[in-house]
């Protein structure tokens, strides 16, 4: 395409153009969709109206035991079962369901604290600013996972007999769960702070903000009507690299078995237990193989993906 | 990442330089400190080779012989303290230990244990029957706080003593004759006493240690031992170290020098160890990787034999809705006791329905609750949970290790399949398993108990309710009764009734525990570099008659 014909676009649509030509970027993208609509629909498979319309493979719940015990993959078992009969597939996208559920709620959270605490630090400037950041600094020199695992191990307990008496019993079953979102979000903002508050620092000296405190708009409306329009760009590449880093966090927690409690998977937990059956006598590489091989695969989609929109994005980027 | 920073580089190029400058100098200083502590604090590494490493399960809660209750910690303590009598390391009946010869009187109601006069502390005093009076009162003193007090109850008063109700020591049916004698009265004829008298809670222990450094005594350096070895090092989750005590009676006979115990709770670990020739013995049954029993049990160094232990699930009565013995009767009910040994455990294990696992010559255990899952949501139903409404999220406490693990997510499954229940598993460290049990502070609670001697009392009266390793609960002056009346019945065929009655009531009508599984004894050692280990009912393998042959480092396969 050539500039003349895209000069009358907006940057976004722009930059929406630029995502199309990058083909990993894209295939990453489709890859997500299909993991998450998947991940979301796998319960209902389980249920038997619906599982008579599938193949047998599809509609097994993660919980039933069963007495076939470590299946290698088949046409029965697409992944494999592991040591209680229970099936490889259905538990690796359960898996999927509290991974990706961590890291996009973990994100969300970092995404609230991160933006919200740069954009008053880069427009209220000077002194706040600097007290601000330096808090950041701080927390930055934290060792952030070690911090999680105190929060985790001090604070389950009380968060868990809270839940059970604030809600109904049930509740108190999800704790791990909820410790994982705030605990991974809490310590996954700060750079997030950091490149929203640089962004807000150059744009409030542009000219059309400068135009707009001219005509007396406030502080508030500046931000949120001129800036955060102007740095959303940045946030979304950074909010996709976020996700993976937490998706990560969240395995290894549970790979050291913090995180989800049994019966409950997540790829972490899963490539535990199948980390447990390396040994020189037999080795049962599926259920290692496969939680490992749909991680990395995320992971790196969800990689391509922020690449693909930070080039998408980039001001300086090829037009 | 990298180019995301180039990106905004123009942007946060405003940050002050020279706090960047300070930053980075503080976390380079801090880190170089860091490596520093971390060199210097590993510098007194292990550098003698031990004779036999052995791989023991858990890290030890202890090593007072009156504290300790798992079989982990005695097989050690055994090494270290010696009672008046001592399993003989082939059918672990009692032999003499630190009493060279005794008297039976009255029926088997009065012991006259005599006394070595060569037996000494390995720092070189003599033992005499002071020592034998005072470690026996320590573990009965109430402020000990020994869960296994019960062992001594068969002695004249003891039990009264324990329980505060008698002050004075000399109305215990323990005297002394001489220096070198000892005169022992129980209450009623006790065939199993010469069993307990080489139990860990009665060995003998010093004095002065421990009333010089109380609860810390075990730690003094050079700490005296009256069994074949001292305690060399005792490193928390790295290794207890046992070196040979020159000073022993039996010191001739002791077949090794130097002996490590190498904790480890996971199973897959433990074996890689032992495959890869790093340990020589492996023989706790929880760190034995059962998904792997198919293949293990071909292997010549595999070796499998019967003994008497009972894996089974504690209920806390005290707590609901385990308060309702039907409650208790639906939960054991509907546990799949075949699926488990068959599909997780693989050892050769036998389902079990009763307490007492079957191979005493002295007593046939009766039938207990079979699966019914039918019966179990019928139960269900009457207490006020039909299909599991109404019921709260239980907790079943476990400790870890990934045997126990899969067998709480069977568990799971089958309370939730067969009676709607949903259960959370809470995984702890032994320690904190032990501790947490003892104070009933779990509503389910995996559970396993291995006989001390072969009688069937060493199951039964632990439930008695006053008996430090009940942990339940539940207390049932019937059932004390009928312990305590089985155990002075002198008929072997009355008191097989009675007893009999007594296991009745705690499998059947009243329930605060449900059998699983009993035991299969697997060991692994290497039968060319290591002999001296023979199987018996109590596995127990007493570590002085171990011997290595040869030390064989090819053929680790």
């Amino acid at each position: 395409m050539n500039e003349a014909a895209i000069a009358h676009l907006t940057p976004n649509q722009r930059a929406w153009k630029r995502f199309r030509k990058n083909k990993p970027a894209v295939i990453s993208a489709w890859f997500l969709a299909a993991l998450v609509l998947l991940a979301l629909l796998w319960p209902a498979f389980s249920h038997p109206r619906v599982a008579a319309l599938l193949p047998k493979p599809l509609t097994y719940s993660q919980e039933a035991i069963s007495d076939a015990q470590f299946q290698p993959p088949s046409g029965q078992h697409w992944f494999g079962t592991d040591v209680h009969g229970r099936d490889s597939l259905s538990r690796v996208f359960f898996g999927a369901r509290i991974s990706l559920l961590v890291g996009a709620v973990g994100a969300g959270v970092s995404l609230i604290i991160g933006v919200l605490r740069g954009a008053i630090a880069g427009s209220a400037g000077g002194r706040t600013d600097n007290y601000m950041m330096r808090f950041v600094d701080i927390l930055y020199s934290l060792p952030s996972i070690v911090f999680v695992i105190v929060l985790f191990t001090t604070f389950e307990k009380t968060l868990k007999q809270w839940l059970n008496t604030a809600f109904a019993t049930p509740m108190g079953a999800k704790a791990p769960l909820i410790f994982l979102f705030i605990g991974l979000g809490a310590v996954s903002w700060l750079t997030m702070a950091r490149i929203v508050r640089g962004q807000v620092l150059s744009l409030r000296t542009r000219n059309f903000v400068e135009a707009s405190r001219v005509l007396g708009a406030s502080h508030a409306r500046i931000l949120w009507k001129h800036i955060l329009p102007n740095v959303y760009g940045i946030i979304m590449v950074y909010l996709t690299l976020t996700v993976p880093a937490i998706i990560l966090y969240e395995s290894f927690l549970s790979y050291l078995g913090l995180g989800i409690q049994p019966p409950q998977a997540s790829w972490g937990s899963l490539i535990a237990e199948g980390a447990h059956q390396i040994n020189p006598l037999r080795i049962y590489w599926w259920l290692l193989v496969y939680p490992g091989a749909m991680l990395v695969t995320t992971l790196l989609a969800l990689n391509f993906l922020g690449d693909g929109l930070r080039d998408a994005f980039d001001p300086r980027g090829s037009r | 990442m990298k180019s995301l920073t180039r990106l905004l580089g123009n942007s946060s190029g405003r940050l002050r330089f020279f706090w960047r400058q300070i930053c980075r100098n503080l976390a380079a200083s801090a880190a170089i400190t860091l490596a520093g502590l971390g060199t210097s604090g590993c510098s007194s590494a292990v550098t003698e080779q031990a004779d036999i490493v052995i791989i023991n399960g858990a890290e030890p809660e202890s090593l007072d012989p009156a504290i300790i209750t798992g079989q982990g910690e005695a097989r050690i303590v055994r090494g270290l303290f010696e009672g008046l009598t001592r399993l003989d390391p082939k059918d672990a009946v009692p032999v003499p230990g630190l009493a060279e010869r005794w008297e039976i009187l009255n029926d088997g109601s009065v012991y006259i244990f005599h006394l070595r006069t060569n037996a000494v502390w390995s720092t070189g005093e003599p033992i005499n029957v002071d020592d034998v009076i005072y470690s026996w009162l320590r573990v009965l003193d109430p402020m000990t706080g020994a869960e296994y007090a019960g062992q001594l109850f068969f002695i004249k008063n003891a039990e009264e003593y324990n329980t505060g109700k008698i002050k004075n020591p000399s109305a215990l049916g323990i005297h002394k004759m001489d220096d070198y004698t000892l005169r022992v009265e129980l209450t009623g004829p006790t065939p199993f006493f010469l069993d307990l008298a080489a139990f860990p809670t009665l060995a003998v222990v010093p004095r002065d240690s421990i009333e010089k450094h109380s609860d810390r005594w075990i730690m003094e350096k050079p700490l005296p031992t009256s069994g074949p070895y001292t305690l060399e090092s005792w490193r928390i989750h790295d290794r207890v170290r046992l070196r040979k005590n020159p000073r022993h009676w039996d010191a001739a006979n002791v077949q090794n020098t130097l002996v490590d115990f190498i904790p480890m709770e996971s199973a897959m670990t433990a074996m890689n160890l032992y495959l890869s020739g790093q340990a020589d013995i492996l023989w706790d049954k929880t760190i034995i990787p059962s998904e792997l029993m198919d293949v293990l049990s071909l292997r010549p160094d595999c070796h499998q034999f019967d003994y008497l232990g009972t894996f089974f699930m504690r209920f806390n009565v005290t707590r609901k809705p385990f308060d309702d013995v039907r409650v208790r009767k639906a939960f054991s009910m509907v546990i799949d006791k075949q699926r488990i040994v068959e599909k997780i455990t693989r050892a050769g294990e036998k389902p079990a329905t009763h307490f007492v696992p079957k191979g005493m010559v002295t007593y046939q255990p009766p039938k207990g609750l079979a699966y019914d899952p039918e019966t179990a949501r019928k139960l269900m139903a009457e207490a006020g949970y039909p299909g599991g409404k109404g019921f709260p999220t239980v907790v079943y406490l476990l400790k870890s290790g990934k045997l126990d693990e899969q067998i709480g997510v069977e568990l799971q499954a089958m309370f939730k399949e067969h009676l709607g229940v949903r259960m959370e598993l809470r995984q702890a460290e032994w320690k904190v398993y032990l501790a947490a049990q003892s104070a009933l502070d779990y509503d389910l609670s995996r559970s396993s108990w291995i006989g001390d001697y072969n009688d069937p009392n060493t199951f039964l009266d632990m439930f008695m309710g006053d008996n430090g390793n009940n942990r339940t609960g539940w207390k049932n002056p019937r059932y004390d009764e009928l312990i305590r009346e089985g155990n002075r019945q002198v008929d072997p065929k009355k008191r097989e009734k009675i007893l009999q009655e007594a296991e009745v009531l705690l499998i059947r009508e009243e329930v605060p525990i449900a059998p699983l599984y009993f035991y299969a004894g697997v060991n692994f050692f290497r039968p060319k570099e290591i002999e001296g280990i023979y199987f018996n009912l109590l596995d127990e393998h007493p570590i002085h008659a171990i011997r290595r042959v040869s030390r064989n480092r090819e053929s680790r396969n």
